[in-house]
């Protein structure tokens, strides 16, 4: 093993007394040739950890221990330090502008470190530099021109020349492409990927372009104010992130190959200087318990994954497992029968956005109303946070009812007509039996202005028939929303409003999903709309679930011959 | 257009409407029906005598002292058929509430349940159809002794099927209705769900109901009691019918004018103030019909 961190804390006294902790106990290795990256927010500690592996912190700031083939470097004297920079760690800064003196030429400050770590003669130096140059894509007239006469990414080029040219055994990149643009960044890639892959060198990539971290690195270490939340294998940890941390993080990361808007985490990073307890992601956390506010969960392996998370990660929301559903044609025979649901089985994670997407018939309503529990299955079973949906009765069932809601289709069926606005969206807190007579007016006031309606004396006392389908829905919404629904099945939301209005629900209804951490099922025939905002697609045929993946790949590159007529029906102008 | 559509539209036809202002119909027959109201309420009142004294001599031709004149036993004919319409009232009232009671208890539990629970309450209800009414009534006032308690208690019995029928059919629509179904979703029980959104979706059908077999009601206590079925004591319009029928050669004079044709008048206005506000309300239960 050449590079153990252990237990790293980096402390900067802010004054006197307290002091702001900008690592807290990060821990990791890396081997020679393998290379790791670490990924965060801006913020999080990347650059502070890149700065400790450098000893470039002064004195008595680092606790823990970071170790380069079973040498203890912390502690160690200005002195020793030297000869380990370049010649064993060394580090592309992030600031290319500042890293160069403006006063020496390219090619002198690359063979600088030559000179003076390995005390080769001038001319032996120059002679390195040329070779350095060419293996970074820089050519000799580069070298004898002076800082400024270079473009950013020729810089980026000249530092990572000098941090090469000693040979280093680990080198460190601190955002590698940072204000590059996407032609450098690409050729840059290509260079640090071939260098990777001529072996020998640990890599560790610091960097919050998730992309180049994908391309770069083997193993990625997911960093949240200060500590690691997931540590896995780099196409895993992207492919299926685990951490709630690292599925907001990816989910907010633009990606061509992603149709879908871009959607951040919700919240905002914390203070370090006065982070949260228990676990620092709670406050953002859409499954965070009791648990999360009081401990701090240690990071665990989990299924060949390392992950701080007092759950194990990303939980399942809602699992139905081979669900069924038979109508029989009223007094027909049994051969008249109509399968609408086959063996359906799916998953919804925690705030996350599912769309079930087939053509009419296909038996997405009747899936839907299974899946809340409007209407009992044949066959299978529903599980809701790991209790049974399908077998609950009486309490335990209006319980488990106040965490799932529906949005039905048709507004003007979903409200009594008898009802006033007011008694519509209090119904739920009615039935369940929650708060007192002025709590439960506050909430459907609050309700009904998270949904953009007006919460007036006047609305509170309309019935369905003076309102517009598009108000309706809203207050179908606002309904839906009083009881704090970890889950929303909405079933084609917006298909009965005109496009104007159909495009304002549908943002409305996304912005409360991500604002409120909760997951959505959007069940849908209309494909152009859901990939705008679905993380997942799941395409329903005859009663079956014939293809299930991400959003983007069901869109780029269907596999199942449905997929592609529906995507081919998808409306397109011009 | 989407969302333009009225969106009560279905909800009319499905028996479940806005209260509209009162038609014609309806507004005659309530007219009718509250004077026969406050007659019977302000009996003691109206009634010169008490309708049980022997205020005049028997068989008094219509004077001064008593306008309808006396019967055979010299009571007065007007306080008899001023205190017979409390009787026609509360026999209305009574076995109205009691047919529709139980109408909608088999019909709103076949309806709501549906299934076999639905399957054998609309058995039962085919086979009290399918029997022959009058002939029953008959019976069942014979065997049971003659009281109003008990006249009430026969009508409500068999009448109650057709309500059970018009209901069940009106539950098993409403209860597919989205914000039926959606309260289920809320987590309410199936009794909430029944109180707060199908009787009050059915509330213009019960009133149809009522009315309609208070109507029945009404011509049943005055047949049976025409018969002799009824209470000997409690004097309603149908049994001075049959005492003044009873008295031989009733049309030789014009007596019958005075004695007979009243009670049988009454009888027949409270009827057909009662079949006025069910036809009223049927048109508000179908607009269809209005435009007719």
């Amino acid at each position: 093993m050449m590079l153990m961190v252990q237990d790293l804390r980096v402390t900067f006294p802010l004054d006197g007394k307290t002091g702001l902790r900008a690592v807290d106990g990060v821990s990791f290795d890396l081997a020679p040739g393998t290379s790791l990256g670490i990924v965060g927010e801006t913020g999080a500690g990347k650059t502070t950890i890149a700065r400790a592996l450098l000893g470039l912190h002064p004195p008595g700031c680092i606790q823990g221990s970071i170790r380069l083939d079973g040498r203890e470097l912390v502690g160690l004297s200005e002195e020793a330090w030297r000869a380990i920079r370049w010649r064993r760690i060394a580090l592309v800064p992030q600031s290319v502008g500042t890293a160069l003196d403006p006063v020496y030429r390219v090619g002198d400050q690359i063979a600088e470190p030559l000179r003076y770590h390995l005390g080769l003669s001038p001319a032996e130096a120059w002679g390195r530099s040329l070779e350095l140059a060419r293996r970074v894509g820089l050519e000799p007239r580069h070298l004898r021109a002076y800082p400024h006469q270079l473009s950013g990414g020729e810089k980026q080029r000249a530092l990572l020349a000098m941090a090469l040219s000693c040979a280093p055994d680990v080198l460190v990149l601190d955002e590698p492409t940072s204000g590059q643009d996407m032609l450098s960044r690409a050729r840059l890639l290509d260079l640090l990927d071939a260098l990777r892959r001529e072996g020998g060198m640990g890599l560790l990539v610091i960097s919050h372009d998730l992309a180049a971290v994908a391309r770069l690195t083997e193993r990625v270490a997911v960093l949240y104010a200060g500590q690691l939340v997931e540590v896995g294998p780099t196409a895993e940890v992207f492919q299926d992130p685990r951490h709630p941390y690292t599925w907001g993080l990816l989910h907010a990361y633009p990606d061509m190959s992603t149709a879908r808007d871009l959607r951040g985490i919700r919240g905002a990073p914390p203070d370090p200087a006065n982070p949260p307890p228990g676990c620092r992601f709670h406050p953002r956390c859409t499954q965070a318990i009791d648990r999360c506010r009081r401990e701090e969960p240690p990071l665990r392996e989990i299924g060949g994954r390392w992950i701080a998370c007092h759950l194990g990660g990303l939980q399942t929301l809602l699992r139905a497992e081979g669900l069924r559903k038979t109508f029989s044609v009223d007094g027909g025979e049994p051969e008249e029968r109509v399968e609408a649901v086959r063996e359906a089985t799916l998953d919804i994670r925690e705030g996350e956005v599912v769309a079930l997407v087939g053509e009419t018939g296909s038996g997405k309503t009747t899936l839907g109303q299974m899946l809340v529990g409007l209407l009992p299955p044949d066959g299978g079973r529903v599980v809701l946070e790991g209790r049974e949906l399908t077998a609950a009765r009486g309490k335990e069932r209006r319980a488990m009812m106040s965490r799932i809601q529906l949005i039905p289709q048709d507004p003007f069926d979903a409200v009594s007509p008898r009802l006033t606005v007011a008694e519509m969206v209090r119904e739920p807190l009615d039935i369940q039996g929650i708060g007192t007579p002025e709590e439960r007016e506050a909430k459907v006031r609050q309700a009904l202005r998270t949904v953009g309606l007006p919460a007036s004396p006047d609305f509170l006392a309309r019935r369905a028939h003076e309102l517009s389908g598009g108000q309706l829905q809203r207050v179908v919404l606002a309904r839906a929303l009083v009881l704090e629904p970890k889950l929303i099945v909405a079933d084609e939301p917006v298909s009965m409003l005109d496009p104007s209005e159909q495009a304002r629900v549908i943002n409305l209804l996304k912005e409360i999903q991500t604002e409120r951490g909760l997951a959505l099922l959007l069940i849908s025939h209309d494909l152009a709309l859901v990939r705008k905002i679905a993380d997942r697609i799941l395409v329903m045929h005859r009663g079956q679930i014939v293809e299930e993946g991400p959003g983007n790949r069901i869109v780029t590159r269907p596999e199942h011959e449905h997929t592609r007529m529906l995507l081919e029906a998808a409306p397109r102008l011009g | 257009m989407p969302g333009t559509f009225s969106p009560l539209e279905g909800e009319r036809l499905s028996g479940n409407f806005h209260m509209r202002p009162l038609n014609g119909e309806l507004g005659f027959g309530l007219i009718l029906l509250a004077l026969c109201s406050a007659v019977a309420v302000l009996a003691p009142v109206l009634a010169p005598y008490d309708p049980r004294a022997f205020s005049g001599q028997p068989l008094e031709r219509p004077s001064r002292a008593h306008p309808l004149g006396t019967n055979d036993v010299g009571q007065d004919i007007l306080s008899e058929l001023i205190y017979g319409a409390r009787v026609s009232l509360t026999v209305a009232l009574a076995a109205g509430a009691g047919t529709v009671l139980l109408g909608l208890l088999v019909g709103g539990m076949a309806g709501y349940a549906g299934g076999w629970l639905d399957q054998a309450l609309m058995r039962l209800v085919d086979g009290m159809l399918s029997l022959p009414r009058l002939p029953l009534l008959i019976l069942f006032a014979t065997f049971l002794g003659s009281g109003l308690p008990q006249t009430i208690a026969v009508i409500s019995f068999l009448f109650w099927p057709t309500t059970a029928r018009v209901v069940r059919a009106q539950v098993q629509s409403v209860r597919q209705r989205g914000y039926v179904r959606m309260a289920r979703q809320f987590g309410a029980s199936h009794l909430y769900v029944f109180l707060r959104h199908i009787l009050p979706a059915i509330g213009p059908l019960i009133a149809y109901g009522l009315v309609t077999s208070a109507g029945q009601a009404v011509a049943m206590e005055a047949g049976l009691a025409f018969l002799g079925l009824g209470d000997p004591l409690v004097k309603s319009w149908g049994l001075m019918m049959r005492f003044a029928l009873n008295l031989p050669g009733l049309f030789l004079t014009d007596r019958w004018l005075w004695w007979l044709l009243p009670p049988a008048l009454c009888v027949t206005l409270l009827i057909l103030a009662l079949a006025l506000m069910g036809i009223g309300l049927e048109q508000n239960l179908n607009p269809r019909l209005a435009r007719r």
